[in-house]
């Protein structure tokens, strides 16, 4: 009896198996999408938080400035480690807008590859499913068998 | 630790590429040649094109992430 149906349940394997590829790659673009919209708000929040200190530093080191201006030239005021600090946070500010940049880039060209993955396990898989149902059914039907087949 | 979602796209791609060998031991008709060719195939292929992309895309959110953290 195995070997006549062997080809049935080989197939009732594969059926299965497609609709468990569907949802776990349904998963997998999900998971994909929640990742790219994390590092989106923490380099919003990186670059949020950057421009607040450099903000900060340019007013200290304004207010340095002014100090150095009035100070006696026997006894100078040093503004030197706010002018680091504020290009410090400057350059980092820009390296992240850099990277913000380069992620909208790299995320527009992935969104039409996603599109279309996106599209084949919506509408082309459970074609496929149900496919292989007929074609599970009309052997079954050819051999007098009846059995179910679990549905997508 | 979870594992990335590429990663893991990976192994479910291996699953059924496993399920379809099984499945072609002992499905060899002309039906079971057309399926493959006309509706597996493809699936499997633009499958792996997504993975490769969406492991580029996650190699680039580590990276950005590590190289503007503190």
């Amino acid at each position: 009896m195995t070997g006549i149906y062997a080809d049935i349940d080989a197939l009732r394997g594969l059926h299965d198996a497609l609709v468990r590829y569907r949802h776990a790659q349904r998963d997998v673009t999900a998971r994909g999408e929640d990742q790219l919209t994390a590092t989106r708000s923490s380099l919003a929040a990186r670059a949020s938080r950057l421009r607040a200190q450099l903000e900060l530093a340019q007013a200290e080191n304004t207010a340095c400035q002014e100090r150095a201006a009035q100070a006696d030239p026997d006894d100078p005021v040093d503004c030197s480690g706010y002018a680091r600090a504020m290009q410090q946070d400057s350059e980092r500010l820009e390296q992240v807008r850099l990277w913000q940049q380069r992620i909208d880039a790299e995320a527009g060209e992935f969104s039409g590859i996603a599109g279309r993955f996106a599209d084949l396990l919506e509408n082309d898989l459970p074609r496929m499913e149900e496919h292989l149902v007929a074609i599970i059914a009309s052997l079954e039907a050819a051999r007098r068998v009846r059995a179910p087949v679990s549905g997508p | 630790m979870t594992a990335r979602p590429d990663q893991d796209g990976d192994q479910q791609l291996r699953l059924l590429g496993d399920a379809w060998d099984k499945a072609a031991e002992h499905w060899r008709d002309g039906p079971a040649h057309q399926f493959g060719t006309a509706q597996l195939t493809p699936l499997l292929q633009e499958s792996r094109g997504y993975l490769e992309a969406l492991r580029t895309l996650m190699d680039l959110l580590e990276t950005a992430e590590r190289e503007t953290e503190g």
